[in-house]
């Protein structure tokens, strides 16, 4: 298992395409970090207490500011892209055939590929985080926040403390889109099919989400909750629809990697 | 070779070799309308290089996915060295393969790709046997490049050598040869000679009935997923014997053979004729045309098994 988890790293950490994606996850939190240092928010303007005008006050919130933004878009299309590359990837190269001639039981590959691709999707929101940490500090450093009436006070050990919880969230938030993704990728031998298909479905449960009119059945889509870490930011309370947010997420792992594995261990290899 | 009664523990017979494959009954249906593999019987024994022919469609390939582990048969029991293959299985320790064109991760050198194939089983790189691997892939500084800088040839050649990085006991090759040019070919039927001599029994799929004939000991021809005939290449060759020869009338000397009692079938091929003999010898076929007074240039014998193989292919059809 260690071996073909050590394989399947090396593979990924040799990939230009990898560097590529994470490297956008790094430039992107620096090249906004000067636009706001440039040109600041001011109070109101964009209608509202936002984190952007809080992370002008307070290099540590800075991540979350920007986390909120890429974790609608950006962070959820990467995080796709490693999913639906996993096994279809191979299989798109022919190389699945090689590789499954080998004493490598087909649940065990699984296993790795998925892991794998949780830990890039992870891996991208650590990089965003920390990037985005480095540059909010050095541009509008290390305090406390205190801009009471507009904001409750928070102390740098708070910050840190919802940052990193924050983080876990968010990239938590991201499997069941990347169990869907790999799910697909099991089935095709196209992996761009794959991630637009993962990235499809985030895209449909965003839609869905927004149409109040569909009541509660939208408490079930995967990204109902995926923004509810920013009242901890907001207003310094950690809602209890983290924790429900955190548990659908179980229920959609559960399902999407049980299909896959059923799927690909009967599945006959022709690629 | 055996096969249709060969069992999976088959012990009648003590004075051949250990069956190394060994396949019962295997059929595989893709859908209701396509029948890939059906019924089919194959025994193959340590030691023997065993070509496995077939057209376009045969199911030479699908067969050996099978044995694979890679596809799932419809109906059947195949084993490889006695035990039951089954996806993963680590009896594929044993086994080196190439199937169809060799692929691999284009972004990493060739040598990387080698190192990864091998230690994904759970093997160390320095076990292996590297350096006839790449002997074998023959690829100089190349290797150190990545793959899809490769021409097909090389991508073959390096395929070739992953399959024998373990030192196989039992090689599966599909059109191993595919992609290369004669040279290559050449080296490559030099190297299957090799790795028989050492012990290594091979299976070997192939559309190239001359690289059959010149590498194999055995060989399986199967038809619309069907066992057609199996044996030693001269038992399948010995049923069609036939000769190429070049006369000064040869208009006038197809007008006499079709008449000759024992010749199959006479047609022009090239400056000669081709002529497919079925029980006269070829002396005799000299006499014939000797004694209409035409004159006879040469005679040769040739296209043996591709003799064998149509003929085989052709009772099929009637069949």
């Amino acid at each position: 298992m260690m071996a073909l988890l050590r394989t399947e790293a090396v593979k990924q950490a040799r990939r230009p395409r990898t560097w590529v994606a994470l490297g956008l996850m790094a430039a992107i939190p620096i090249i906004i970090t000067f636009a706001l240092w440039a040109n600041p928010p001011q109070l109101g303007r964009e209608g509202g207490t936002d984190l952007f005008y809080l992370s002008t006050h307070s290099g540590l919130l800075l991540p979350a500011a920007i986390l909120m933004v890429m974790s609608r878009f950006l962070l959820i299309m990467v995080a796709a892209l490693f999913a639906g590359d996993a096994i279809a990837s191979e299989a798109s190269w022919g190389n699945l055939r090689a590789l499954l001639a080998r004493p490598v039981r087909r649940e065990r590959l699984l296993g790795v590929k998925l892991s794998i691709s949780v830990a890039l999707a992870f891996l991208a929101t650590i990089i965003i985080v920390v990037t985005a940490l480095v540059a909010g500090v050095i541009a509008f450093g290390w305090h406390p926040l205190d801009l009471r009436p507009f904001a409750p006070a928070q102390s740098v050990g708070t910050l840190l403390g919802h940052l990193g919880i924050a983080s876990g969230y968010i990239a938590w938030s991201l499997t069941s889109i990347v169990a869907f993704g790999f799910m697909i990728s099991t089935m095709t031998d196209s992996p761009a099919g794959a991630g637009s298909a993962a990235f499809g479905l985030y895209i449909t449960s965003s839609i869905l989400d927004n149409i109040t009119a569909i009541g509660v059945i939208r408490n079930v889509f995967p990204t109902h909750y995926i923004d509810k870490w920013q009242s901890m930011f907001t207003d310094n309370v950690a809602s209890t629809d983290m924790a429900r947010g955190a548990l659908l997420q179980v229920g959609y792992i559960v399902v999407f990697c049980g299909v896959a594995w059923w799927y690909f261990r009967r599945k006959d290899i022709m690629s | 070779m055996v096969t249709g009664a060969a069992t999976l523990s088959d012990t009648s017979e003590p004075d051949v070799g250990e069956i190394v494959v060994s396949a019962r009954g295997l059929s595989k249906r893709f859908s209701s309308a396509v029948l890939a593999v059906d019924n089919f019987d194959l025994s193959v024994r340590r030691g023997e290089v065993c070509g496995l022919l077939g057209p376009n469609g045969a199911g030479k390939t699908t067969t050996l996915r099978m044995l694979l582990g890679l596809v799932h048969p419809t109906a059947g029991e195949m084993a490889l060295f006695g035990q039951p293959v089954t996806p993963g299985a680590e009896v594929f320790r044993r086994v080196g393969s190439m199937i169809e064109h060799a692929a691999f991760v284009p972004y990493l050198s060739g040598l990387t790709n080698l190192r990864l194939y091998w230690e994904a089983g759970g093997d160390r790189f320095e076990d292996a046997d590297v350096e006839t691997a790449l002997g074998v892939a023959g690829l100089g500084d190349a290797i150190h490049r990545k793959v899809k800088t490769y021409s097909q040839g090389m991508r073959q050649r390096l395929g070739l050598a992953r399959a024998v990085l373990g030192r196989p006991d039992f090689l599966m090759l599909d059109e191993p040869t595919n992609g290369l040019d004669p040279q290559e070919m050449k080296a490559v039927r030099q190297l299957l000679r090799r790795v028989a001599d050492g012990g290594t029994t091979v299976l070997l799929s192939s559309h190239l009935l001359s690289e059959v004939e010149q590498v194999c000991t055995h060989a399986v021809v199967m038809d619309r997923g069907r066992l057609v005939k199996s044996g030693t290449v001269a038992e399948l060759t010995q049923s069609a014997v036939s000769a190429y020869v070049e006369v000064d009338d040869p208009d006038r000397a197809i007008t006499l053979l079709r008449g000759v009692p024992g010749v199959a079938e006479v047609v022009h091929d090239g400056a000669g004729l081709s002529v497919r003999l079925d029980g006269i010898e070829r002396w005799q076929l000299v006499d014939a045309l000797v004694r209409a007074g035409i004159k006879v240039a040469t005679v040769t014998a040739r296209h043996q098994l591709e003799d064998a193989f149509l003929g085989l292919l052709g009772e099929e059809t009637v069949r």
